[in-house]
């Protein structure tokens, strides 16, 4: 990341704290909590992704770190950053016992497995009503502690947990490990053959991924103050999948960008009350057609392009510049 | 030519501004609602927007809605929830805030109440909705500005119970096939209870909402030895379904649905095979007062009336007068002006009589009187009509 | 409970089931297997089906024998401007197609609200009326859907191993590159699958219409079906998708017959996901490196 990037970012990231300043008593405030929640999956995700995994099963391991962190709180007693670390643990070691066999199936074959078994999921958050409550759910879930209680509080305990899960996943996506992820995604016989423990490395994101997306869905509950199966079904797994590929699948840019994009894109619409869908399914239509690597693609060539315009004409000397972006 | 355009332009501006002037001075009053738009929920999203909206041209062409010493031209914001408590939420939140509304109508489906409550109640909205789960008027605070304006299982349940007993009291064991939601699962147990206080056996069994087949499902429960089915909160297309399957695969005793109500669909999905099939009715399309106002809607929109269209008019009208009442828009004044709306008739379902005091602890349950209907010949008739008790 | 008479309705049940699920699972498979489309838009297709169906043989009387094929045909021909407008961009493209698809339904669905009202209709039954065999019943109108189903299984089967066409399309499914340097006019060749597949997608959700009802909303169901049977069959083939129909079918109708809804639901998918575990590519799918 260059040093304009990191001076951007980091504007971003104070204007982002500001906004109940900005934005007294807003709806920006709730549409940012809301941008802030989903981050936090869309990135795990993205982790998974990396990995080259698509996996539509995200919104149940969700399901899971809410009703863990839930019933921790309401019915164990314990007190609130427990119960979402409970949250945070629970899906992972559900993963860390399945990731090894799903893990081994190729791309597409992943893909129907994750979502049978994110069906699954939500027809036992639905079907175990002494635990989850059922259909009907839990209601009266207390609010974070006192400090998180109002609007702006909670607002940044989102925004602080989303920037926390996104810098984790920056982590693990740079340096060593990232270039061993990357290889992992390109070509597994290659990484393998170079000593790479391809299916630990998966197991490893699957794992760190799902507990990630764990406390998205216990700050959900705290959030509504009520917690049901129907936020966890294939609609949500798949729109934390949309939101990678709008973003762009190869970059953590992303999913950062295409989750915003996806949560305010309804909101935009909404004056068109009748054609609010037609016009949504019209626009995810023409961004796969335009932008079938994602929008950080089509910025990342819309650079090369007007850097190659402005050096002028030699290809070679922008071959290595190329080369070392991706 | 350009001096005279001009000039020309001016006059008629001027004059459209005139005419208009009387609109012009009316303020606007924004009220919200919130409802499924999307999704499998859509025709009670619709319902809850085309009663409201009904109730608010009624109020706009008679002149606007004197409150106090103003008077206001109604809007009405409407947001889709997509029948999730998220939605609900995300709904409320729009409303309220970038909006600027202190009163909602709806939402529709315990999920998406609960999730808009977590917004109204801090802010202090009145929300007048319909959600079948216990506690979201049980809970005191809760129910603090939340009325439920439409009857649940609760409230008609009982009484119609008792009187497929007294008509026809050979019935000795009934089936209920409910969804895997939350109206199912909590309207289910409620039903179980009364038929048995009654001394009717019951057994059950759940589906996934919108299955459609159920073929499989009514062979296990013809093999129960059942002589009634009752269809509970089950969705029309749902209802329909099960009736017709049913028939085909040689049920005959009797079908009826304490819920719904959705008699005008069902005929339509099960052709004739719905002969003799009874049912809930919320609202008797078949008197002058019904007539009128399938009238008025087809007005505007086509295709058959979902029941719970009169039923949101009815709410909506409720809010209106309460806020004539109360002369102002202040929330806490239109609120317990709405609780004291008893005995005020909107014209469409009859007087208003808020009870629920014994069951969820407040007065925030409009009881609407029922009605028990028949599809014999081909048509609608109404059997009985029925006062639900004021508990 | 588990008598004779039972046991053989369940058999019964479980054969029109599966009629239903074989038909609703083959334009499906068909897509994805020469062009690896992943049709999120089926159920959209299927649901169009039904609104044309409605029209034809319930509004303009078109005798019913000429009403189906002609509703599924209309279909297909107007869905060739969805070809040409989306489809064609994501062909190989297996998720981008599943997003862009996913658009696309969302479009047509909600587009048919605003055409048509979300309210049920119900399609006039061409056969209503029951056939009881030996205390056994089967609606006239499931009968039919058996007949049906096995002609367009039989004819599409012939089609593809004893024409020319269906060589074409097989050879261009198994290797694009190589079928055109044979002189495989490859972009005809998708068209005409595409055709195909959405034909078959209409006529399944023409008939699905009439045994169920008609709504913007019903192609959800036949889309879960679809997917559910082609991974279990083997996604692109035809044989597992008659294969995963009959399997879904009968099972479904013995486990919610004896144990009910949620039982079924939950026994199928973990089976489903056992097999996709043990066996990915399906019953009847060829394996291609499916494992790491």
């Amino acid at each position: 990341m260059t040093l304009v990037m990191r001076i951007a970012g980091a504007c971003l990231v104070v204007l982002a704290a500001a906004l109940p300043f900005i934005d007294k008593d807003g709806f920006g405030v709730t549409v940012g909590t809301i941008i802030a929640l989903n981050m936090i999956g869309a990135t795990s995700l993205h982790l998974i992704i990396r990995t080259g995994h698509v996996s539509l099963a995200h919104a149940g391991f969700m399901g899971i770190g809410g009703y863990v962190a839930t019933l921790t709180l309401m019915r164990l007693g314990w007190p609130f950053p427990l119960n979402l670390l409970a949250g945070a643990i629970a899906p992972a070691c559900l993963s860390l016992l399945i990731g090894p066999l799903l893990l081994r199936l190729q791309g597409k074959y992943f893909v129907l497995v994750t979502f049978m078994l994110g069906e699954i999921l939500r027809l036992a958050f639905l079907q175990w009503s002494s635990l989850t409550g059922g259909a009907n759910g839990i209601f009266g879930v207390p609010a974070p502690g006192p400090m998180f209680s109002s609007q702006a509080g909670f607002y940044w305990l989102a925004l602080g947990s989303s920037l926390l899960c996104i810098a984790i996943v920056a982590r693990m996506l740079t340096g060593n490990m990232g270039r061993i992820i990357d290889s992992v995604r390109d070509s597994e016989r290659l990484a393998q053959c170079a000593g790479i423990p391809v299916l630990q490395v998966k197991v490893a994101a699957f794992v760190l991924a799902t507990g990630l997306v764990g406390i998205q869905g216990g700050l959900t509950a705290h959030y509504l103050q009520y917690i049901d199966p129907g936020a966890f079904t294939s609609v949500q797994s798949l729109s934390f999948v949309v939101m990678n590929v709008i973003g762009g699948m190869r970059s953590l840019f992303g999913p950062i960008i295409g989750a915003t994009f996806m949560t305010i894109l309804p909101e935009l619409l909404r004056g068109y009350v009748e054609m609010q869908h037609v016009i949504f399914g019209l626009i995810l239509i023409a961004v796969m057609a335009a932008m079938p690597g994602g929008v950080v693609d089509a910025v990342n060539r819309a650079r090369q392009f007007l850097s190659r315009r402005t050096r002028g004409g030699n290809l070679d000397s922008n071959l290595p510049r190329v080369v070392a972006r991706q | 030519m350009t001096i005279q355009r001009l000039c020309v332009t001016a006059l008629v501006t001027a004059l459209a501004c005139f005419g208009a002037w009387p609109v012009l001075a009316l303020e606007e009053l924004k009220i919200g609602a919130i409802g499924p738009l999307s999704g499998g929920g859509t025709a009670w999203g619709l319902a809850i927007n085309r009663g409201t909206q009904m109730a608010v041209d009624e109020v706009n062409a008679a002149g606007g809605l004197k409150v106090g010493d103003k008077t206001y031209k109604i809007q009405l914001v409407m947001v889709d929830d997509a029948y999730t408590a998220t939605g609900g939420r995300t709904a409320a939140d729009r409303l309220i805030k970038l909006e600027k509304i202190r009163f909602i109508i709806g939402p529709i489906g315990s999920p998406s109440v609960l999730g808009a409550l977590s917004a109204t109640d801090p802010s202090k909205t009145l929300v007048l909705s319909n959600g079948f789960a216990m506690n979201i008027l049980k809970n005191e605070s809760r129910a603090a500005y939340n009325f439920r304006t439409i009857d649940t299982t609760n409230e008609f349940a009982p009484a119609m119970i008792e009187w497929m007993h007294r008509k026809h009291p050979q019935v000795k064991k009934v089936g209920m096939l409910g969804t895997n939601d939350a109206t199912g699962q909590a309207v289910l147990p409620m039903l179980t209870e009364i038929y048995k206080a009654t001394g009717i056996d019951v057994w059950t069994d759940s589906f996934d909402r919108g299955s459609q087949e159920f073929v499989p499902l009514i062979t296990r429960l013809m093999a129960q030895g059942v002589d009634l089915i009752d269809l509970n909160s089950n969705s029309p297309s749902d209802a329909g379904l099960i009736i017709k399957q049913a028939r085909q695969a040689g049920y005959k005793g009797l079908i009826w649905q304490v819920g719904g109500p959705a008699v005008p669909e069902i005929m339509e999905i099960a052709g004739p095979l719905a002969e003799g099939f009874m049912s809930l009715e919320m609202f008797d399309f078949s008197s002058p007062i019904g007539e009128k106002f399938a009238e008025k809607y087809h007005a505007q929109w086509p295709g058959v009336i979902n029941a719970q269209v009169p039923l949101w008019y009815n709410t909506t009208k409720i809010l209106f007068e309460a806020l004539r009442r109360a002369g102002s828009t202040d929330v806490e004044k239109v609120r317990d002006a709405v609780k004291a709306t008893e005995g005020y008739d909107a014209g469409v379902i009859g007087p208003v009589v808020w009870g629920g005091q014994a069951k969820y602890g407040v007065n925030h349950q409009l009881l609407v009187p029922v009605w028990i209907a028949e599809v014999k010949g081909g048509k609608e008739i109404i059997l009985e009509k029925i006062t639900p008790e004021k508990r | 409970m588990f008598n004779a008479a039972t046991i053989w309705q369940v058999v019964v049940n479980g054969a029109s089931l599966s009629a239903i699920y074989v038909l609703v699972a083959l334009g499906f498979t068909l897509l994805f297997g020469i062009m690896r489309v992943v049709n999120f838009a089926h159920g959209a297709f299927a649901m169009l089906g039904g609104y044309a169906l409605y029209y034809f043989w319930g509004r303009f009387g078109v005798p019913y024998v000429i009403a189906v094929p002609l509703a599924a045909a209309f279909v297909a021909l107007v869905a060739l401007i969805a070809e040409g407008l989306v489809f064609r961009w994501f062909y190989q493209r297996m998720f981008e197609s599943m997003i862009a698809l996913l658009g696309l339904n969302l479009a047509l669905v909600y587009s048919a609200v605003m055409i048509w009202d979300v309210s049920e209709r119900s399609i006039p039954p061409a056969f209503s009326g029951l056939i009881e065999v030996g205390g056994l019943l089967l609606p006239k109108d499931r009968l039919m859907v058996i007949c049906i189903a096995v002609v367009v299984l039989v004819s599409f089967w012939v089609f593809m191993t004893r024409t020319r066409q269906g060589l074409a399309m097989r050879a261009t499914a198994q290797d694009l590159e190589i079928a055109e340097t044979q002189g495989i006019n490859t972009s005809v060749t998708y068209r005409i699958a595409f055709l195909i597949a959405i034909f078959m997608t209409a006529l399944a959700g023409a008939l699905y219409a009439q045994i169920y009802s008609l709504s913007p909303f019903m192609g959800d169901r036949p889309l879960m079906v679809a997917f559910v049977v082609v991974i279990l069959g083997g996604m692109g083939s035809i044989p597992g998708a008659a294969l995963g129909g009959v399997i879904l079918g009968f099972t479904e109708s013995f486990l919610a017959t004896f144990y009910g809804a949620s039982v079924s639901s939950f026994v199928s998918f973990g089976v489903v996901i056992a097999l996709l575990i043990v066996r990915p590519w399906g019953l009847l799918g060829t394996p291609d490196g499916a494992r790491a």
